[in-house]
């Protein structure tokens, strides 16, 4: 078993890879499980065809922890894809972070975290311990940075490289840096970019995935790609990508940039 | 984590903030308090403060309430948990004529707005007060916090009368009434009443006259922010400690008489001749040989005590030397002439075993 977590900057497009990804290796025959950790909850939606399905916490919510079975928290979408949101508090009360510890230590006792290949996609940023559970012993092994060319967005992927540096230090831990996904917005040298910025991390750039308006369109039918346009070059971008993951031998443990290194990195690779 | 195992490690006795306010606030008799937080923090607190009262000789029981955390208030926040409770204390018989919310450490680590709770208006005050340990504090902290939060129930201010108020009773001690009838008896020489012992054994109305007391008595140096808090708030001066020895109880009249514009010259006069007359009684103790020692390597030492100790072995002729009888600093130094007696009547046993 396969276990990978996507972390990146928030809006960068997280959802729309994992689950393009999810419904990709799926098409591979393999039994997927992707994991939505995100008090938004909206990771799985294009794979459930729009429909929001219940949180594990709004179930811990109204039942208590006692009576749920996996048939509660598990659905199944596009091709067989089994889909699970996390789900949160309130914005703005409670500790969600603490939440997604609750909803880890609930899958583990319903014996449902198991597949070919394990997705967890988290939140924009590493805020807290609770946010980093997907990273600790036992679950994913593999972190992809999910980023963009643009500047704010590699901030992000830096800081989460240092989350994955610092728990990489614990004894017994797995987790290592699979590889930078460039999730393409239309920036001139964006490809050359990411990849250097991969370089500079100790990483590499294991896919870039070019913008296209299918993508919105598939979502404004709610679908992935994958589903929606399986023809696509934007669906072989996402079969590729696939294929690229489930077959990485190559982690690394990622050496951030400190904020210096960071600023003179933006300074040579953007035309002032 | 402090995994320090020495005795001498002052975290291990510094306690938590919580404890040290509710040690105030549960004098506040018809006050029900309520502990945001696990039922963990409030068990540990009823359990110590119950058997406080029951060694000495009072058989109620403290109005604590938990509002009971679970981990699912912990994730979507404690706040209706904590409105549940206050609906909860108010329904209870004999109802509160107030609530202290106690906030403590999980409910500031999420981040539960408790203020926002306590402010909507329910007929009878609900006075929130931060008690979260980690955010630097220990039991004087909460103590201080407590009496500080407890102020905000005083009529605004008011016309003092001769009388003053005792602020900060260390109500987890044993000799706590008998320090406060010593203070009675010292202000009674001088014709001063006490107004409020500010926390103890009151009720939330007695409260309102907090502020029509001509001073304030610190029972100890370390609460002189809230000195300072009830002069910015009230315009009462203050004493900063409870009076230690011989000639500390008399400059203590002197203090008084200063502050409220009376001549002490004639009620020292009399103290001296009572603490004379006291000494008297220990006179068979002269020409002992005694050697002073740190009480327990736990208890820090007591600054006065020393000096108590030395002026009352200079009074009766006592011999301080190393080869003495080991007597302990007392720990707190004892309060005015009569806790002079009580430890003289300790060192005689010691003297004659």
């Amino acid at each position: 078993m396969k276990q990978i977590a996507l972390y990146g900057k928030g809006g960068i497009g997280k959802s729309t890879t994992a689950a393009n990804l999810s419904a990709a290796l799926a098409g591979e025959g393999f039994d997927i499980l992707q994991i939505g950790c995100d008090p938004k909850h909206d990771s799985t939606r294009m794979l459930m065809h729009g429909t929001w399905i219940p949180t594990v916490l709004d179930l811990i919510r109204e039942r208590g922890d006692e009576n749920i079975t996996v048939d509660d928290v598990v659905y199944r979408g596009f091709r067989g894809v089994r889909c699970v949101e996390a789900g949160g508090p309130e914005p703005g009360v409670g500790c969600a972070g603490r939440g997604i510890i609750a909803t880890f230590q609930l899958l583990e006792r319903l014996d449902a975290l198991k597949g070919d290949v394990i997705v967890y996609d988290v939140l924009g940023d590493v805020v807290c311990g609770g946010f980093a559970m997907p990273m600790r012993e036992g679950y994913a092994q593999e972190i992809y940075l999910v980023t963009s060319g643009e500047l704010m967005s590699i901030y992000a992927a830096n800081n989460i490289a240092k989350a994955i540096a610092c728990l990489s230090r614990r004894a017994r831990s797995r987790c290592t840096l699979g590889g930078v996904i460039c999730n393409a917005k239309n920036i001139e040298g964006e490809q050359d970019l990411v990849a250097e910025f991969a370089r500079r991390i100790n990483s590499r750039l294991i896919a870039y995935i070019p913008r296209s308006r299918e993508v919105q369109i598939a979502e404004l039918h709610r679908q992935t790609v994958v589903e929606y346009a399986p023809e696509s070059d934007q669906a072989a971008v996402y079969e590729e990508l696939g294929r690229a993951i489930y077959a990485n031998q190559e982690t690394s443990i990622p050496t951030p940039l400190e904020m210096d290194e960071l600023e003179s990195f933006a300074f040579e690779s953007v035309q002032v | 984590m402090n995994s320090n195992p020495s005795p001498l490690n002052p975290s291990r006795f510094e306690g938590c903030t919580l404890t040290g306010a509710l040690s105030v606030l549960t004098e506040v008799r018809d006050a029900i308090c309520i502990i945001h937080g696990p039922a963990g923090c409030a068990h540990h607190n009823f359990s110590l403060l119950h058997a406080t009262l029951l060694s000495n000789d009072r058989f109620e029981v403290p109005r604590l309430l938990s509002t009971h955390l679970t981990e699912n208030d912990i994730i979507f926040g404690g706040e209706d948990a904590l409105e549940t409770t206050i609906v909860r204390a108010l329904s209870l018989s004999p109802a509160p004529a107030s609530i202290f919310v106690l906030s403590t450490c999980i409910v500031e680590t999420i981040g539960d707005d408790t203020e926002a709770v306590c402010a909507k208006h329910r007929g009878v005050p609900v006075i929130p007060v931060p008690t979260a340990g980690f955010l630097g504090g220990v039991f004087e902290t909460g103590i201080r916090n407590a009496l500080s939060s407890v102020a905000s129930l005083a009529r605004p201010r008011a016309e003092p009368t001769l009388s003053a108020n005792l602020v900060g009773e260390k109500n987890l001690e044993y000799g706590a009434d008998e320090n406060a009838a010593e203070i009675a008896r010292l202000l009674g020489r001088l014709g001063i009443g006490i107004n409020l012992r500010f926390v103890r054994g009151i009720s939330t109305r007695d409260l309102e006259r907090l502020g029509s007391a001509a001073l304030n008595i610190l029972r100890e140096p370390a609460l002189q922010p809230i000195g300072e808090d009830l002069r910015r708030r009230f315009g009462t001066p203050y004493i900063p400690s409870f009076p230690a020895g011989l000639s500390g109880t008399c400059r203590f009249l002197e203090e008084v008489g200063q502050i409220c514009g009376i001549d002490a010259s004639a009620a020292v006069e009399e103290e001296r001749a009572y603490q004379k007359a006291m000494l008297e009684g220990f006179a068979d103790m002269a020409g002992s040989r005694v050697c002073f020692q740190t009480a327990h390597p736990m208890l820090g030492a007591d600054p006065e005590a020393e000096t108590v100790c030395t002026e009352c072995a200079h009074a009766l002729n006592l011999t301080v030397a190393p080869d003495g009888v080991p007597v302990p600093f007392p720990y707190p130094a004892p309060v005015g002439t009569a806790g002079l007696r009580r430890m003289l009547h300790r060192w005689r046993l010691l003297i004659r075993r």
